[in-house]
Parts: C-alpha cells; structure tokens; sequence
C-alpha cells in the first residue's frame, strides 16, 4: 500500500514538473495498444537479478510481432536507459502465435503479451535509494493496416537491503515466465532434403521423439524459426506420426540452411486438455528448437528406402559371417568343417549338397527366429535382437549358460564330445539330416552372442514390414552359413582349412576365455538391473554349476551307479540353482527398485487415505496427478518438479509430496479430479501446513512459481 | 533377400515418385527464381496501356510494390526521397522501373490512375509506369509479400535480385543512411556486368493487401 501510494505521489509530482514529452509513467497508451512497465519484484536489492516486463494490452483482431515477424511486420523493440552499472539482456518472447492475411503469414501476439528482460542491478546501490528503468519502445500494431507506435515509460523502484522484502512484484511477470519456451525434454532431430536445383527448395523434416502414448495428445504442432528465410512461413506444416516419434514436413524458404548450420526456433506444442470432447481446452507449451541439420542424401523418398534396404542386408549378411568366428558358433563350424575332411569318400556332389542341408537348416532357424519376432511385434512388443536382456532372469541364465560352455572349452566337462552339446546327437547323425540339424545348432548357439553390426541392421528391420524383417534375418542366416557352404562347393577351399592336431585342442580351450568374458559382461548387465545382492546369487550359481560339471564328468566313465549318482546330483544342483536365483533375482531386483527410487525420486505414490493421513498429521503435501502419456505433464516434472530450488523448498518445508499416476485411469484418481472439476491431467494441488482446502496450481509450471507456492505464508 | 514381387513394387514405387517429382517441378518456371527467367506477366498501366515484361527485353526492369499510406514506403518518399532519388538515377541510366500495386480495391493503397501519378508528382517520384494489379495476379505470382518488396530483372530477363529495398527493418528515415542499399548495389553490379552481391534477402514492409 505504502509503495502504491508513494509511486503515485512520486509520479503526479513528476508530471507537474516535468515536460510532457518526456514521459515519466509506467504506463502509456495509443489506440491500439496499452503498454505498461511491470517489475517482477516490488522493491529491488542490490547485485540482483529481477525482470522487468513490457506488458501490451491489444485491442481486439490487432496484432504486435515476433522477434522473427513472419513475412512483414517488424518485432517490438525496447532501448533502455538504466542507473549506472545496471545491465539488461535482450527480450525474452513468449512463444507466438500466427495471423495469415491471405499468401502473407505473421507471428506475433493478441490481445495480451508481457516481453520480459532480465535486469542485473548494480551492487553499489544504497538502502533508500531509487531504482529507475526507463524505456523507449517501438513496435508495429497491425490489423490490416499497420502502424508504427512508439511510447516512453519509466518505472521507479525503492532499494532495499535483504532478499526478504523485495516483494512480489507484478503477476503479469510470472505469467509471462509460463509462457516463454522450455528446453525440450524430448530429443529433436532436423534433416533437409538437398534443394531442388531449380526451385531452389527443400523439405525440412523437423522429428520430436514422442512416444507413441502421448502423440495421440498433440492437437496441433508448429515450428516457428527464429530467423527469416529458414522455411516458407506461409506453408502448411504437415504433421505425421512416424516410428521415431511425430515429424513435420516444412518446405524451405528464400534463406535455407545448409548442412552442418543449427535449426533455431521454437515448437508450440498445443496438447488436448481434458478427456472429454465437449469442452476440450489445449494446453500450449513452446520447446526451445537447437538442432544441428543434417542433410539427406538422396533425393526421393522411394530410392532413400531401397538404399536402406539394401545397406540392412548387406549389414546382415557381412554380421553373419562375422558370427562364425563368435566362440559360440566357431567351434560348431570348425567341426564340421574337420568332418568334411573325414567325408573324403564321399562325392563333390554329396558334400556339396550336405552344405547346402547346412544352410537350409540354418535358413529355417532364422525363419523361425523372424516369424517369432513378427508375431511379437504384433503384439506390440518393444523388442530387439537382444531384446530378453531386458529381463533380468534371462541375463543371469546366459550368464550361466556362457560360463558352462567356457567350462566344456576348457575341459572340465564334455557333452557328447562336441563344444555345444544339446542336439548335438542329431548334428553327429550322418547324411544331410545331421547336416541339416548342424545349422539348427549353430543357428541356437549364435543367438546370445551380439555382434556389433546386429544391432544397426536388426534396429533397422525392426522399424520395417514384416517382409523386410524376413529379408534381414535370412540374410544374416545366409552369412552364418557362407563360409561352410562355400567350403562344401570349393572343395579346392579345404587345402586352406589347417590340417588338424594338438592345436585344436588348444584353441578349443583358448576359446574359453571369449566365453568366460560373456559371462562377466552379463553379470555386470545383471548387477544393473537388479542390484548388487544379484552378484552372489550369480557367482555363488556359477560355484555350484562348476561343482555339477565337474562331478558329472566325473562319474561318466564309471560305474553305471556311480553314473547314475553323479547325472542326478549334478541335475540337483543344476535344479537348485535354477531355484535359488528364480527366487532371489526377483528380490533383488525389487529391492533395487527401491533403492533407486529412494535415493533418486522425492515422492511417493498417491492414495487418498495416505492423502488424508498427512492432513490429519497436521503436513503440507504437494499432490501431482500425472499421466504416462500426458505431455505438459512430463514437460511440468522436467522443468519445474525436478528443479533443484523445488527439492530444496519440499525438505526445507517438510512437504511429503504425493504422485498419483493417472495413466489407466485409476477411477479413485479420477473421483478425485472431480472434485476440482477437472475431466483430465495435469492438476497440481498444495495442502500448506494443517489446512483442509488446497491451493490449484495453474497447469503449466515453472520453478519459481511453485517455490513460491511452497513458501508463502499468507493466504 | 528381396522377392522378385516386392522388387517390382519398389520399383512402381520409384517410378511414380519421380514423375510426381517431375509433375511438381514443372510450374516452377511460374515462380520468381534467382538467376531463372522472370515470370511472364502483362498489366493494366496509368496512363491507359497494357506493359507486358517480355517486350521490355533489353532493358534493366526494376519492380517496385508499393502502397503509399504505408509507413515504411513513407519512410522511403516522404520522410526521406531515398525510392524517388533511387528512381531518378536508374531511369536516367535507362533502366524501366515499375510501380506495381497490388492493393485490392477498398484496401489500402489501392488507387485509381489519377491519384496515382498525382501522388508520385506530389513526391518527386519517377517511375517509369505504375501498374494495377487489384486482383493480385503479378503479386502472388513473384510471391510478393510486402510494400515495399523490390525484384531486379536484367536486360537477359533473369532475376537477378529480390527482396528488401535495404538491410534495415525499421520504418525510421535515420536508418536509410546506415543501411545495405540492397538494390542500389544490385543495379551497379547489373550495369557494370557483375554478380549481385545480395541476390535474395528478407523484405520488409506493411503486408500487401491481397483481395484474398
């Protein structure tokens, strides 16, 4: 009150003694547009920050710009004169919205806009001295018509000496600030098709990796370049749901980017509100845009696809080989190929067909591996060509199953004389059905070992039709294949496969280590995902498989008892330490889950009764009911909720801080957001301390509005 | 591996992209292109004649939207004779320089022939002729979006310039002198026979006032 009253005395007094031009108000007004100079503090402390805001109130269908006006126009401009030491930034806009006068397209502002500046002040000001910004500002206001207004306004503040009483200073700052963009929490990609040589146009494909559950939300998506000439501002954006998330398709303007430049601007994201279609509101939130642009390097859609196609199988087919001389599959083959040797009676002919038997049997394991993965992708799996490494039960038992092939390498134990030994009956049976089976193996074995090129061409495929799908893993299979079948058609290939001795053995048992690093690998995977207790139960499962191997090799050449005695105590241990780790992964894990979210998340689920427990206990809690496939919500948690002057304000007030998860519809959560009349999320609630109404907070978020909300003492 | 059907598909596929791609590129030669031919265009003059671009082969052509009660075309005549001046030396050089405005009636700047060349009197202006085109057709077609928005076409009948009068964006006569003289520089670099410096840079100005 007092600071009102003063700021009116001290500007009534200025108008009488002061020329007319020379404007001494925080307001001025023309026909079109009222403008006032607003501070986002009451008072100003010396050395710190504050905003000042330019705020524009339009009359209706009117219009003022954009740093980046669009086809005409021009931005609003602010010179500022400021005590001595005093610095300001450039303008900070909030995100725009369009106006198309028929071929011409503008951005900019209606009805209200608040341009914000940061102003430093300097540190020698004194408690009791004033603070005056002045200001003169230009802009254009437009209708159809355009006119160039300029004001002059000044602003004078009172200086004080501590944080605490510098007051809040003007609410049109603090809405502004919900309104200027964000760093965009989800990655933004840009490419640009080369420029048609005669148009000298181009597509620019701007790419916001959303995930699938929230594109369904965007109502509308439009990219706004800070500068001119970047695209044809005039022109639809198509918008498109695409694998890698939504892309708009923009055509280039006068000024295109080249390769290696930045894209610059912001994306405004308009998000649908509430469930209900009758009254549908958008949330809008702007994404701050810093890409670098990448150039496509063909031309048409169409050959941009083949050549993908093309490189996948290629990938593939190279990846296949290259799997061989994976210790997995390197000792099934080397085998093979010795038996080849041994085949020596048999015609060129039948080895040949025996390669061919190899590599159909390796085809139809691939085949099989494709389907499975098609039908799950169906059924709308997220799946890789590692994709049960996500489980931690299936990396501990490849853990185990590496670590008991490296233990058959190095000869502590041996299945049926071959390095993989289950089926290896049916690979030792004779003519093409051993063959045949011989691919199943090796196809089986391959599995688990990734080799690096798998992952580029299956990330590929799996993006694909299922046909493409097909085509990538039968040519990976073919490249499994390759070397064997070649050998069988050139026999003269044989002279080049070393005569066999005492080396074998050798490198059988050298192949070991490759196996043994697996196993650690995957037990490194494996402490990741399910915590460090995870690591006994493995080494300790890893004990007890050596123990089983050796006391099953042990009794195989003795007595039929003895024999029996040693398979079944191996199995029991076998048996147990499926069991053990069943059990105790699934723990672990649990129990890591926990552990992470204690140490890196600050809230806990919401139920009502807990809700109500802590109002009776006399607590502030801050309620956030949020959504998986809510946009503005995750855009709120990034911004604001995980700030770390939030987190400070949550334990420095001892608020417990309550996260109802919304994304299936939990009809208590739904009953609850009825209350506030609310149909959808986000919706943020404070209980301050031993009240029993909250407070609503407005639904996009920024950090010093909610610390502000966690701190105020008065309501 | 590819089957022989879906190498066929991909290959329509190809197919009917290029001659779509083909399809869309052929209206370009109607599209204000730097170092391509100027669109073709014939309009209704002042003084009562029909100007058609292609019988001014030979000459430098200089095409200059414009609307007088905008500001920033004030800025260039009223408050400063920067365009008048600018008229005066190019025509004296013997380029033609055309005024063409694009107003749609009862908008502003559309005027009838007498207040036209009354106004340029009134201003010292020069043009050469000053073209109506209410309905918009030579604007949309050069893709013109403000007044004022200036395009330079040689004697060859290539655009060689398109865009702003100059390189500063306000609507204040004091920036005249401080600014790029965007086309001033471009009718030097035609006549000495040279690459234009600027060839495409951003207009500004009061949007046309298109009829639709």
């Amino acid at each position: 009150m007092n600071s009102f009253l003063w700021r009116l005395a001290h500007c009534l007094l200025l108008m009488v003694f002061t020329n007319a031009a020379h404007a001494q108000s925080d307001r001025a007004a023309t026909e079109q547009v009222a403008a006032q100079l607003v501070a986002s503090v009451a008072a100003v402390q010396p050395g710190s920050d504050f905003y000042l805001g330019l705020n524009q109130q339009i009359i209706p269908h009117w219009h003022t710009y954009w740093v980046n006006p669009g086809d005409s126009g021009n931005a609003t401009t602010i010179e500022w004169s400021l005590p001595e030491g005093a610095t300001a930034g450039d303008i900070l806009w909030p995100s725009p919205s369009r106006f198309s006068l028929g071929p011409v397209t503008n951005y900019g502002y209606e009805s209200n806009v608040t341009l914000l500046t940061k102003i430093t002040a300097p540190a020698n000001l004194q408690p009791g001295d004033t603070f005056t910004a002045a200001a003169v500002v230009d802009w254009l206001v437009c209708e159809e018509e355009c006119i160039p207004q300029q004001v002059e306004l000044s602003l004078t503040l009172p200086v004080v000496g501590d944080s605490a009483s510098v007051g809040q200073g003007s609410p049109y700052i603090e809405q502004a600030l919900t309104q200027l963009p964000v760093a965009s929490p989800y990655t933004l990609t840009a490419t640009q098709t080369p420029a048609n040589t005669t148009t000298g146009r181009a597509q620019l494909s701007l790419t916001l990796a959303l995930p699938a559950a929230q594109i369904s939300q965007v109502k509308e998506l439009w990219f706004y370049p800070y500068d001119w000439g970047r695209i044809q501002q005039s022109s639809p954006q198509l918008m498109k749901a695409t694998a890698q998330g939504l892309e708009l398709t923009i055509e280039t303007g006068e000024a295109p980017l080249t390769a290696g430049q930045s894209l610059k601007g912001v994306l405004v994201i308009k998000e649908r509100d509430s469930l209900s279609e009758s009254e549908p509101s958008l949330i809008t939130r702007g994404l701050e845009v810093d890409v670098p642009l990448t150039i496509a390097s063909t031309n048409t859609p169409a050959t941009a696809e083949v050549s993908g196609v093309i490189n996948a199988l290629l990938l593939a087919l190279i990846g296949g080989v290259i799997l061989n001389l994976m210790p997995c599959v390197f000792p099934v083959l080397s085998i093979k190929a010795l038996s080849l040797i041994s085949h020596a009676n048999q015609s060129p002919t039948q080895i040949r067909l025996h390669g061919v038997a190899y590599t159909l049997g390796v085809l139809a394991s691939f085949a099989l591996l494709a389907l499975i993965l098609i039908l799950l992708k169906a059924g709308g799996a997220q799946i890789g060509w590692g994709f049960q490494f996500q489980s931690p039960l299936f990396v501990v038992a490849v853990a185990y199953l590496m670590f008991a092939v490296g233990l058959s390498l190095s000869g502590v134990f041996y299945i049926g004389g071959s390095a993989v030994g289950v089926g290896s009956s049916l690979a030792e049976k004779p003519g093409y059905g051993g063959s045949f089976f011989t691919g199943v193996l090796a196809t089986i074995v391959a599995t688990p070992c990734t080799a690096p090129f798998m992952a580029a061409a299956l990330g590929y495929a799996l993006a694909q039709p299922a046909l493409i799908i097909m085509a990538v893993f039968l040519s990976l299979g073919l490249g499994l294949a390759l070397p064997y079948l070649l050998l069988t058609c050139w026999p003269r290939l044989q002279r080049w496969l070393p005569r066999p001795g005492a080396w074998m053995e050798r490198m059988k048992q050298l192949l070991a280590f490759p196996m043994y690093a697996a196993a650690i690998w995957l037990v490194w995977v494996l402490v990741q995902q399910a915590g460090i207790n995870s690591l006994i139960i493995a080494l300790g499962g890893m004990l007890l498989i050596a123990l089983a191997a050796w006391i099953y090799n042990g009794t195989r050449y003795a007595s039929t008892r003895w024999n029996y005695v040693g398979s079944f105590g191996a199995l029991v241990l076998i048996a147990s330490v499926v069991a053990i780790t069943v059990v105790s992964i699934n723990t672990s894990r649990a129990q890591a889950t926990v552990e992470n979210a204690a140490s890196t998340q600050h809230w806990e689920a919401f139920s009502e009764a807990r809700l109500n427990a802590l109002l009776a206990e006399g607590k502030p809690v801050f309620v956030n009911f949020t959504a998986a496939w809510c946009i503005s919500c995750l855009v709120n948690e990034r911004v604001a909720l995980s700030d770390a002057n939030v987190i400070a304000a949550f334990a420095r007030g001892d608020i417990t801080y309550l996260k109802g998860d919304w994304t299936n519809r939990d009809p208590e959560i739904t009953a609850f957001l009825k209350r506030f009349n609310r149909s959808g999320v986000p919706l943020y609630l404070f209980y301050p301390a031993a009240a029993s109404t909250p407070q609503v907070l407005p639904q996009i978020l920024t950090p010093d509005m909610v610390v502000n909300v966690l701190e105020k003492t008065d309501f | 591996m590819l089957t022989i059907q879906s190498a066929k598909t991909l290959l329509t596929k190809m197919v009917a992209a290029s001659v779509l791609f083909t399809v869309a590129v052929v209206p370009v030669w109607a599209e204000a292109i730097i170092d391509k031919p100027a669109p073709a265009f014939s309009g209704a003059a002042a003084d009562g004649s029909t100007i058609n671009l292609a019988d001014l082969k030979g000459k430098t052509v200089v095409l200059e939207w414009t609307n007088n009660e905008c500001p920033y075309v004030k800025k260039h005549y009223d408050l400063s004779g920067n365009i008048p001046a600018l008229q005066k030396a190019a025509t004296a050089d013997g380029v033609v320089w055309l005024q063409i405005i694009s107003s749609a009636p009862g908008k502003q700047g559309h005027v009838d022939a007498a207040t036209a060349l009354s106004l340029n009197e009134q201003r010292g202006a020069v043009p050469s002729n000053v073209i109506f085109d209410a309905d918009g057709t030579i604007g949309k077609l050069y893709n013109a979006q403000t007044t004022p928005h200036m395009f330079v076409i040689n004697a060859e009948g290539t655009l060689v310039y398109k865009g702003g009068i100059d390189s500063i964006k306000s609507n204040k006569a004091e920036d005249i002198p401080k600014a790029v003289p965007y086309v001033k520089e471009a009718l030097e670099a035609v006549k000495a026979g040279s690459k234009v410096p600027n060839p495409s840079t951003a207009p500004y100005g009061c949007s046309i006032k298109y009829a639709s």
